[in-house]
């Protein structure tokens, strides 16, 4: 099976006033399906830009002269490179601005639905002026409204006979979401399924309140001029524009499928391990505490069940206590969605933690990548080796820093850009580039040492 | 070397109406540094750590308690046992020649030649404006610690000491890469010959590989003048490296010390054992304590034990208030035990100490549902009687405990009940 995320030779310029600032030096990524992938490396050396590059992130003045992002066998970075192929040194950013406009609006379909981030500071990314629960609707408003919609018209339809035979086929199959489907497909109630299904997983009440629950699910009030609207979105799968125009409509709209985003906001955020979601998501961000935020922009990364989950580090803003809780989090959702994840630190403990792989990066390259355990057990390249040699221990080993500096990525050193701090460098490593070398099982090292004799 | 006893410090918070409530960021915090030793307090974001750090050294006045700085061990001796025995006199005998609190600023300004302090962040702690060797000598001038000439000479010898070139004398902060000016920030904070000298969190803006060259700098400096450290930090692992002893706070209080090799391997406090569970640890697959909830809120915070909320092994004196019972039975009632209970039912806290449950008289299957829970649910441990009066059912708690510094077998004292040495330890270990 293909890559979920494939990154070819990616490069990213910063066009500054102090210069050419070469944040991405040709970076070779792949991300595989299903698992959870750990960027590591210090600040500066890139991991933030490349996740802003996969996301189509980036700012004006960032170029992108090589490389690219394959995606679904399509390249997401083709219009910015093809800009910066076309005027080479003349870069312009206010043109540049224009590509990524045009980027921008590709990526809407992409961008938050198939590829998700969870941004480093919990309390920057939600918008403080919003109740939370508002801001988890809105994410799936804006990209499946017709999943709102089915929500709201199957629980219109559902007549509490029907919800005893659903109840009862839950019973007898244990929940088995198949079977649920062809239910909900033939009985024309398709959105219900996974309503019943949330409340039937909910470890923490009985099965009578779960029964009675269910079959509460039935007869959602709602009149009819809304209904015919809710119909319409449900089976185009998305807002007609001719509805978007007539102000009353939108309105209608936007206000039947929000209150039903706060419904699934509530069943998100309950499934993440927040007890009384209810009230929670009447709150704004800023009466939570940094765990319960940053649940919340989970949430939001994985409401539209997105291919691909980027977290920029996750837990760089919480306490150990916290990010035990969140890391558990992260193992645990890793099993009941089917994305793939990039979990970007600076923390190596921490990707150890939940990566199945880890890449570590240097000056805007990967140099290594290897499955976590290999790659903490026999680091092959120097920089991870003196990396891990770095980290200090609870059993207080003697810990070595690396002489020098993490280099100016405006003049990045010739050759090997590792090679001014290496103990290892030869003559080759002030030259050439090192490439990829492939090491022993499943291990890719960019470093000259273990080039074949 | 520094001592510091009852030390407290509330903040005003000015709500409406004028009416005045307090954080209270360090409750009741006693600390001794000794001559020479490196002391560690770890802690979470917000649990007081670097509150105590700048109480001891005066940058902030605490509400209460009282610090005594530089005085010689027989002394200290004598101080805490009139102390203990209440003898103010003699307390304040001593008190008056070493006390902190009472000293004039000029006389203050003086002993801060002997106590200084280096902050977490060294982008932010260097005056942009001055250039290194200016920032260098700053402390030694205002201290008047020695002649303008001979700080500048001085000033040179400090940056080959933390590992400068001299010629970076006259560069600026803004030419220094991060662990640079945290060097800077090293040198200015030792130009005096301090000899306590506090680390706020000296490496947690550095990537791994630079706080490795400072934590090293730091040992060797360490070594070489033997400077007493206190050294705060949430990494735990550099307290392990630096560290003799450690301090572990958590909302204000400290809940356990003792040396670090016992503290951070058999940790005896659950706070302290939840935190060392939930460091990751490379190669290292453990099975973790995972705390429920966050921090508390320090304007007002939990009664009795501070920790009670979210400790694994809490029980029945620890300070469960009606309201925590109440939230927590009310969420079975309405989850778990809705067979039998319904809609009906709804649970009031009435004052502290008790609960009326509306809606049921049945106190047997109350007591059951308790029963069963209170391994699982520990607020639930702190339920004494359970009775039915007037077609409710009144809950009635357990008068919580207030904890102390308990002394255990191995030397360590431990802010904790299950280790009051007049009461056997109740069932459950974390």
């Amino acid at each position: 099976m293909s890559d979920a995320l494939a990154i070819r030779d990616l490069q990213v310029h910063f066009h500054t006033r102090r210069g050419l600032y070469k944040a991405l030096n040709g970076v070779n990524l792949g991300l595989r399906r299903g698992e959870v992938l750990g960027i590591a490396g210090e600040s500066g050396c890139g991991k933030t830009t490349l996740g802003l590059a996969v996301m189509s992130l980036l700012p004006r003045n960032a170029s992108i002269p090589g490389g690219k992002v394959i995606f679904d066998k399509k390249d997401l970075v083709n219009l910015p490179r093809e800009y910066s192929e076309r005027v080479g040194d003349r870069f312009n950013p206010k043109e540049n601005e224009r590509v990524l406009r045009r980027v921008g609006k590709a990526m809407t379909g992409i961008r938050g639905r198939r590829i998700s981030m969870v941004f480093q500071e919990p309390m920057t990314s939600l918008n403080p002026v919003l109740p939370i629960g508002f801001q988890v609707a809105e994410a799936i408003y804006v990209h499946d409204p017709a999943l709102l919609a089915r929500r709201v018209l199957s629980r219109s339809k559902a007549t509490p006979a029907l919800l005893k035979e659903l109840m009862a086929l839950l019973v007898a199959t244990h929940g088995d979401e198949a079977s649920l489907r062809k239910f909900a497909a033939e009985h024309g109630l398709a959105g219900i399924e996974e309503q019943a299904l949330f409340i039937w997983n909910r470890g923490d009440i009985h099965i009578s309140r779960k029964e009675k629950a269910i079959r509460a699910l039935s007869g959602a009030p709602v009149n009819r001029a809304e209904l015919k609207i809710i119909e319409v979105v449900a089976r185009t799968g998305s807002i007609p524009p001719q509805y978007a125009r007539v102000p009353v409509l939108s309105r209608i709209v936007r206000r039947v499928l929000i209150k039903e985003g706060y419904r699934k906001a509530r069943e998100l955020l309950t499934s993440l391990g927040i007890h009384h979601a209810e009230r929670v998501v009447k709150m704004y961000p800023h009466e939570l505490s940094g765990g319960m935020r940053q649940r919340v922009v989970i949430a939001i990364a994985l409401a539209n069940n997105p291919e691909i989950v980027i977290m920029d580090e996750p837990t760089s803003a919480v306490d150990v206590t916290v990010q035990a809780q969140i890391l558990e989090l992260v193992k645990r959702i890793r099993t009941s969605v089917s994305a793939s994840f990039i979990v970007i630190s600076h923390d190596l403990a921490v990707l150890a933690e939940v990566c199945d792989r880890i890449a570590i990066m240097y000056a805007g390259r990967v140099v290594e990548v290897a499955p976590t355990d290999q790659i903490l057990q026999k680091p092959l390249h120097p920089y991870t080796q003196l990396l891990i040699s770095a980290i200090p221990t609870l059993e207080a080993k003697p810990v070595e820093g690396i002489k020098g500096d993490v280099p100016d990525m405006r003049a990045v050193p010739v050759g090997c850009a590792f090679h001014p701090r290496c103990p290892f460098a030869f003559e080759k490593c002030h030259e050439i580039i090192p490439i990829d070398l492939p090491h022993g099982n499943d291990q890719l090292v960019a470093c000259w040492l273990y080039e074949a004799k | 070397m520094i001592a510091a006893y009852g030390l407290s410090k509330f903040f005003p918070i000015r709500g409406a109406f004028r009416s005045t409530t307090s954080l209270k960021a360090v409750d009741d915090v006693g600390l001794k540094i000794q001559n020479e030793q490196v002391v560690g307090l770890v802690g979470e974001s917000g649990s007081g750590k670097s509150t105590v750090g700048r109480c001891l050294i005066r940058l902030l006045k605490p509400t209460e308690g009282e610090i005594l700085f530089d005085i010689p061990d027989s002394e200290l001796v004598e101080y805490e046992k009139a102390r203990a025995e209440d003898a103010t006199k003699r307390v304040d005998a001593i008190a008056d020649r070493f006390s902190l609190l009472r000293r004039s600023s000029s006389e203050l300004r003086s002993l801060r030649r002997l106590a200084n302090i280096v902050f977490q962040d060294p982008y932010s702690s260097l005056n942009p404006r001055m250039r290194l060797a200016d920032i260098i000598t700053e402390p030694m001038l205002s201290t008047r610690f020695c002649t303008r000439a001979e700080a500048e000479i001085r000033a040179r010898e400090l940056l080959r000491e933390v590992g400068l070139p001299e010629f970076f004398e006259d560069r600026y902060p803004h030419e220094l890469s991060g662990g640079q000016r945290q060097r800077v920030a090293i040198a200015r904070a030792i130009s005096t010959n301090p000899k306590l000298l506090i680390l706020d969190e000296p490496t947690s803006a550095l990537d791994v590989s630079v706080q490795a060259q400072i934590l090293n700098l730091l040992r060797g400096l360490q070594e070489k003048y033997g400077i007493s450290m206190l050294l705060i930090t949430h990494n735990i692992a550099v307290v392990a490296y630096l560290a003799e002893y450690v301090y572990v706070m958590y909302a204000g209080k400290i809940m356990e010390w003792g040396e670090k090799g016992k503290v951070l391997r058999d940790p005896q406090h659950p706070y302290t054992k939840a935190l060392m569970s939930s460091v990751p640890v490379i190669g290292e697959t453990m099975t973790r304590t995972i705390l429920r909830g966050d921090p508390p809120n320090l304007v007002s915070p939990p009664i009795a034990c501070r920790f009670h909320p979210r400790c694994p092994v809490a029980f029945e004196v620890c300070g469960w208030s009606a309201e925590e019972v109440a939230e927590d039975l009310e969420y079975l009632l309405a989850g778990k035990y809705y067979e039998g209970f319904g809609d009906a039912v709804s649970v009031i806290a009435e004052g502290e100490r008790t609960i009326t449950i509306q809606g049921t008289t049945d106190a047997e299957r109350i007591r059951e549902l308790v029963g069963l829970e209170n391994e699982e649910v520990r607020s639930l441990k702190s339920v004494e009687a359970i009775d039915v009066s007037d077609g409710s059912t009144v809950v009635r708690l357990h008068e919580p405990v207030e904890p102390e510094m308990y002394p255990a077998p191995d030397g360590r004292q431990v802010k904790c009940l299950l280790f009051r040495p007049d009461v056997s330890p109740p069932t459950g270990n974390a």
